[in-house]
């Protein structure tokens, strides 16, 4: 996507950055410090109180009716049997329920995506286009009442053609799984082709090359595989307010939504997150909230949904399962010409953030190779299956897995080792991309040396390959990813921050923001802490509440750290300014002398010279300066820079090739984030990225049977999640140089973290198998049994 | 109706509770909406996940799938009733100290597993720990800081030990020579 042109940093943004400069020269107190999640003492005490914990006085259950049928038509529902049973409150269903159409993966109120999202859900439809897509809801005073009473529900169905498979549903003559494909096809929203030459001239590029290498890989649905299962409690009071609880990652456009669905205003919705039991993009697309408010807006009360796991697997949301075809001409030397890349997502019956999904995979297309033309082409489909969504990486895993296979697949038949091959292509730091963007400190190639002196890759290899004859085999491999710090510049990117200081000295800091136990609410609080000097546990921070924060646009794009930082930056350092001049004229002393040293103001030319925060504060309110004002900050951070971040990945697996088992015994990634504001929760985030990348690799996949559309393995037994014995040994290391656009330093990692994992465990496991070309993941022992078959 | 009632008596972290069971109910559904305690979670009602997890006769369980009226005279004990004098216990600050808490939706039924394993073996290899949670999944952490934690514990509790026998063996040697004066 084009950058806004010539865009100019404002005033506060460079002095935010020169103060960077000079705390970071001084040395950090909070940060970089390894500070627990703020959380965490309560949740070890089995205290804190999660969504499906909360109790409200004359609270409902409600349990919903889910299709049985892959595609039909709702000809008739009779509720009267549901509707006698006693203890049952509501009944809701697509005849007695508004229908205003709405995307629930909206970003923005105002349709602003450069990206068609188009619109294709109702609370209630007369088409059921998933099994497990909504049919009706009933709220009663227990939860065995409410899932007795959805059994009394009759509902008579008229069956339609149904496309169960992503390969139906790519073909332009299977019957459409949602009305609103394009053109009677089932494309959702259109194709994103895009790149720095017409498409005909990239493919010329690459057919004249020395070498023309194509493969296409397969791509998995998987789950998030959050602990908490999907739960939402909804309370629409007589006085016109909604209140909906929920354990989101977008408050702000959940409330966008609701008011649409359910045309009410803004101001009469109250969108509050609840402690979040793990979300990984699962939660960022609103699901079942309209249902519970349009239950509560019936009877007056509070009315809970909690999902059971089975319901959680089949309509939530899920990875965009794919189909990539590469092709690429290289020179003989291995130096890339040109790449163009296909792609086919399948975003389930309804579009959600199908095109968004798309777009954000195409960006990463030019950010991580040079070539001198390259190509994008990509759409997602509708098909009668589970809706997919927003996940950890959000496109970007299917896109690097297929590359990344593909790139060994060159290094191996043109002879080059594969991190030679990697090494002469990637991009490099303030160089152009092909688009024409700069890659600002991109230290890609860093990571790759540093890993692998790190991970002993040349000694790994050859140790390896002395095991080909046996039973137990040995791989080694690595990849590298990339991902973004935001939306800028697809989108406008803007978060707001306020703190304000309390009587005593501490301070509370408001941020639309969503910590959703990765521990964004502790990074925020050492930020502000590094710059007011004020302990990051004598910062409160209050957090996505529509009614109570200021905006943000949701924990997504890997932005957190990177955009709220920015903002806390801002806001800390005006209210650091605005007590530094109310100290000034306490003390008579210029204000450039003054510095906050650990609760008092103090000039640094005579340190005996200090006054206290408190008094400060006392002082500003009682107006003994001037006019009577709070000690308070509020600023916006829009995002003006595009900034990437980058890992090496090497791994080392073994192969059982008489059971086709592939066991992951080694695990390293090398990240390029900047500087690492909190490192405890900088691994974590990377162990977790991992755990879901070996499950993407390896083990994980939701099976839907091609004949009903039916998942055959809605639950943890057989949605094969890694346990902890199944873990390899694991180590990370960091290229730590700091991005001079990042708060602090600092880049993303939630989502950097995942993005690399398969392609190196599959790389490896090729390894391991002499150079077998693995083209589909899950690596299931059947798939690599059929492999070794073959070969 | 009335023979699908029955009384069912047991005690949860030391206190005696006394449930009228109907038909369906599990542990689980009585510790959270019978008894309040809502430290154990519900993850998957299949016996799969481990959020669930109690102890039942010191021996870690899941919740969600055990009828009611099969803890009649058993002894349960909770995350809620880990703490000690209102404190953290060793373990549970290993587990904050570690960074092995995320979301935190896993940690009742790891702390509970980790719980039984270090009573039963106070020295774990690393190999039993992961082992130890072999019904415990966890999407946030990868387990490492999880293992970490446990080893941690393990030592902390062995000081802990250490200190109390050291004290033990002051305290008779002081009391010897009480005798001998």
């Amino acid at each position: 996507m084009a950058k806004k042109a010539g865009h100019e940093h404002s005033a506060g943004y460079e002095q935010a950055k020169l103060f960077e400069k000079g705390a970071a020269e001084r040395g950090f107190t909070w940060v970089g410090k390894g500070i627990p999640n703020r959380e965490s003492e309560m949740k070890a005490a089995g205290e804190i109180q999660y969504i499906d914990d909360l109790r409200m006085p004359g609270m409902l259950h409600a349990k919903m009716l889910l299709s049985p049928h892959a595609h039909a038509r709702i000809k008739s529902i009779d509720a009267s049997k549901a509707e006698a049973l006693p203890g049952v409150r509501a009944v809701a269903h697509y005849f007695n329920t508004p229908h205003i159409i709405y995307n629930s993966a909206a970003r923005f109120y105002l349709d602003t995506s450069v990206f068609d999202m188009p619109k294709t859900e109702y609370i209630f439809d007369d088409t059921v286009r998933f099994v497990g897509d909504r049919v009706a809801a009933v709220a009663a005073d227990d939860a065995a009442i409410a899932a007795a009473a959805v059994r009394l529900i009759e509902v008579e169905y008229e069956l339609l053609p149904a496309v169960t498979t992503l390969e139906a549903a790519v073909e332009a003559t299977s019957p459409q799984a949602n009305p609103h494909g394009v053109d009677g096809t089932n494309v959702c929203g259109g194709r994103l082709a895009y790149g720095n030459a017409d498409e005909a001239e990239v493919l010329a590029a690459i057919n004249g090359a020395d070498r023309v290498f194509t493969d296409t890989f397969r791509t998995s649905r998987v789950h998030h595989g959050y602990m908490e299962p999907v739960c939402h409690i909804a309370h629409y009071t007589r006085n016109g307010k909604l209140t909906v609880w929920t354990s989101s990652q977008n408050v702000f456009c959940f409330r966008d939504v609701l008011s649409t669905a359910l045309d009410l205003p803004q101001s009469r919705i109250r969108v509050i997150k609840t402690v979040c039991g793990g979300a990984f993009g699962g939660k960022l697309e609103i699901m079942h909230e309209p249902v519970v408010a349009v239950l509560s807006m019936r009877t007056f009360r509070p009315v809970k949904l909690r999902l059971d796991r089975r319901e959680t697997f089949s309509s939530s949301r899920s990875r965009h399962e794919g189909i990539l075809t590469i092709t690429s001409g290289v020179r003989k030397d291995g130096k890339l010409i040109g790449q163009h890349l296909r792609s086919s997502l399948n975003t389930g019956a309804y579009a959600g953030s199908g095109p968004n999904t798309v777009g954000a995979q195409s960006g990463k297309m030019f950010i991580l190779y040079q070539a001198e033309k390259m190509f994008y082409s990509g759409a997602s489909y509708y098909s009668n299956t589970p809706s997919a969504g927003a996940m950890r990486g959000y496109g970007c895993p299917q896109i690097m897995v297929t590359r990344e296979t593909h790139t060994d697949r060159m290094a191996r038949e043109l002879g080059i080792d594969p991190v030679d091959f990697r090494l002469m292509n990637v991009v490099q730091p303030h160089q152009k991309n092909c688009m024409g963007n700069d890659m600002h400190n991109a230290l890609v190639a860093e990571c790759i040396r540093k890993g692998v002196a790190e991970f002993g890759w040349k000694e790994r290899r050859a140790a390896a390959l002395a095991t080909q004859g046996g039973r137990l085999r040995r791989g080694v491999g690595m990849d590298v990813a990339v991902h973004g710090n935001g939306w800028y510049p697809v989108y406008q990117d803007l978060t707001t921050v306020t703190i304000r200081l309390n009587n005593d000295g501490s301070a509370t800091l408001l941020t639309g923001t969503h910590d959703l136990g990765t521990g964004s609410r502790t990074i925020l609080a050492q930020i502000a802490a590094e710059i007011l000097t004020i302990p990051p546990l004598e910062i409160e921070v209050i957090e996505a509440d529509t009614d109570v924060t200021p905006l943000d646009l949701g924990a997504q794009a890997s932005r957190t750290t990177y955009i709220g930082g920015n903002a806390t930056i801002l806001a800390a350092t005006e209210l650091r300014d605005q007590l530094l001049a109310e100290a000034a004229l306490i003390l008579e002393v210029p204000a450039g002398r003054l510095e906050p040293e650990k609760g008092w103001v103090v000039d640094r030319e005579n340190p005996d010279k200090r006054v206290s925060f408190t008094d400060v504060i006392g002082s500003a309110q009682s107006g003994k300066h001037g006019s009577q004002r709070e000690l308070i900050a509020t600023r916006t951070f829009e995002s003006e820079d595009s900034v990437d971040s980058y890992v090496a990945v090497f791994c080392e697996v073994e192969v059982d090739t008489e059971t086709g088992v592939v066991r992951p015994l080694n695990l390293m990634s090398v990240h390029n984030s900047g500087k690492v504001i909190n490192p405890l929760l900088f691994e974590g985030q990377v162990h977790g990225g991992m755990h879901m990348g070996l499950g993407y690799a390896l083990s994980e996949q939701m099976v839907t049977d091609p004949e009903t559309g039916k998942l055959t393995n809605p639950n943890l037994k057989n949605y094969r999640m890694f346990k902890a014995a199944d873990m390899p040994q694991i180590r990370i290391l960091t290229v730590e140089d700091p991005e001079s656009a990042g708060p602090f330093g600092a880049k993303s990692i939630g989502e950097c973290a995942t993005d690399g994992i398969a392609g190196a465990v599959v790389n490896a496991t090729s390894h391991a198998l002499g150079g077998v070309q693995l083209d589909r993941i899950p690596l299931t022992p059947e798939f690599i049994l059929s492999k070794l078959k073959k070969s | 109706m009335e023979e699908q009632v029955q009384m069912v008596n047991f005690t949860v972290n030391g206190v005696p509770a006394s449930v009228r069971a109907e038909r369906g109910w599990t542990l689980l559904h009585v510790l959270r909406e019978v008894l309040g305690l809502m430290g154990t979670k519900y993850g998957c009602g299949t016996n799969d996940c481990g959020a669930c997890k109690v102890l039942v006769d010191g021996k870690p369980r899941n919740s969600c799938t055990i009828p009611i009226k099969n803890v009649d005279a058993c002894s349960i004990v909770t995350i809620e009733g880990l703490q000690e004098g209102g404190k953290l216990n060793i373990l549970q600050r290993s587990f904050v100290e570690c960074g092995a808490i995320q979301c935190g939706f896993c940690t009742p039924g790891m702390i509970i597993s980790a719980t039984a394993l270090l009573a039963a073996n106070p020295a774990p290899t690393e190999t039993e720990i992961r082992e130890a949670f072999s019904n415990n999944l966890c999407r946030c952490t990868g387990y490492v800081k999880i293992v970490e934690a446990v080893k941690l514990a393990a030592v902390r509790m062995a000081e802990v030990r250490n200190g109390a026998a050291a004290l033990a063996g002051k305290e008779a040697q002081t009391g010897k020579e009480a005798s001998r004066g």
